[in-house]
């Protein structure tokens, strides 16, 4: 048991077992629960996802956040998200221009890279890969699809949408 | 003569224990657990969208007659509908109501199709621009998940990984799903 030493002759002896109790206790669980997922990432605060029973895990970080009102592309809000659609300055053809122009540096880049880099599937070379979607659960499909097409202009075909896993 | 055995008195010391150092890792470890600890278990569906291509489509005989399988999703209505692409069509439409029962039925249905048509392991998914994301998800739970009970099929036979298509085999009825809606207006 520690001791401390007050000013006076008398000491205090303080009891470290129930801390000692809760710190064990704490760190058996959180060790327990600890990930070792190759991508940590925190929900955004402006999103709630919708549940999935899925067990796909998540791979790579979102590179497409939609909360309720912004649209992010790689963390730069490209376009404001109004009654749940963009205004329609930003609109084109059905798709978001925004959206588009950054997608579009996005996709040169993973073409750049997986044209240099080894990758087992011969296909993959030059490929723009998949695109991770977070969307908040409340927003329509209008609003999806919009960001889909301007995708579909930037030569994304593929799209991981991100939901919650249910708790079994 | 008799030996007496001395009896050797055992010294007792007190001993301190020093537990400074041990609760010092214990709280360093505990700051970092809690901080890298994740309560939220995130999930991903892979859907896929047509591409856009200036050649034409490919036109193989030998696969000229294919079944498809396209779910029409509205705010109160998930419609199953199957064909093949050239005549004899033989459409078929299965309603279901857009709630967790119907879904369910759907479910089952689409397994019963996917057993009578194992080969056509994709899905077109249409859906209404009204609908939202989270009964979205739902309907899409619903098309790819394999659930406990229904039949596995056969790993697809173009895939890249023996594993992985094993694998998607026993997770997956539908694994392959397009959003059929997006197309330029």
């Amino acid at each position: 048991m520690a001791s401390v030493g007050g000013g006076s002759n008398d000491t205090l002896s303080l009891n470290l077992n129930p801390m000692l109790d809760i710190f064990s206790i704490l760190i058996t669980f959180l060790l327990m629960s600890f990930s070792t997922d190759p991508v940590s990432h925190d929900v955004d605060a402006g999103i709630e996802l919708p549940q999935s029973s899925t067990i796909v895990a998540l791979d790579e970080i979102p590179a497409i956040v939609v909360t309720k009102t912004e649209v992010r592309v790689n963390d730069v809000k490209v376009a404001d998200v109004i009654a749940g659609d963009v205004p329609e300055k930003d609109r084109t053809q059905g798709a978001i221009y925004p959206v588009f122009t950054e997608l579009k540096k996005l996709a040169e880049a993973n073409k750049r890279v997986t044209k240099t880099a080894k990758v087992d599937d011969p296909n993959a070379k030059g490929s723009t890969g998949a695109l991770t979607m977070e969307m908040d659960k409340g927003h329509r499909f209008k609003l999806m699809k919009r960001i889909m097409l301007s995708a579909q202009q930037a030569e994304f075909v593929q799209f991981k949408l991100m939901v919650q896993k249910e708790l079994n | 003569m008799s030996r007496k055995k001395k009896k050797r008195s055992i010294a007792y010391r007190d001993v301190e224990l020093n537990i400074m150092p041990f609760i010092d890792v214990f709280s360093m470890l505990n700051t970092f657990l809690l901080f890298s600890a994740v309560f939220l278990s995130v999930g991903v569906l892979e859907v896929q969208i047509p591409f856009l291509s200036s050649q034409p489509p490919p036109d193989d005989p030998k696969d000229s007659r294919i079944f498809q399988v396209n779910i029409d999703v509205t705010k109160d209505q998930v419609e199953v509908q199957t064909s093949y692409s050239r005549p004899p069509e033989q459409a078929q439409k299965f309603p279901f109501p857009n709630k967790p029962e119907g879904l369910k039925q759907m479910h089952q249905k689409l397994a019963e199709i996917r057993k009578q048509n194992a080969a056509t392991d994709k899905a077109t998914v249409f859906s209404d621009d009204e609908v939202n994301w989270e009964s979205l998800s739902a309907v899409l739970d619903s098309v790819m998940l394999r659930v406990e009970g229904d039949p596995i099929f056969a790993p697809a036979k173009d895939a890249k990984s023996k594993e992985k298509a094993e694998l998607d085999a026993k997770t997956f009825l539908y694994p392959k799903i397009v959003m059929g809606s997006v197309m330029l207006k």
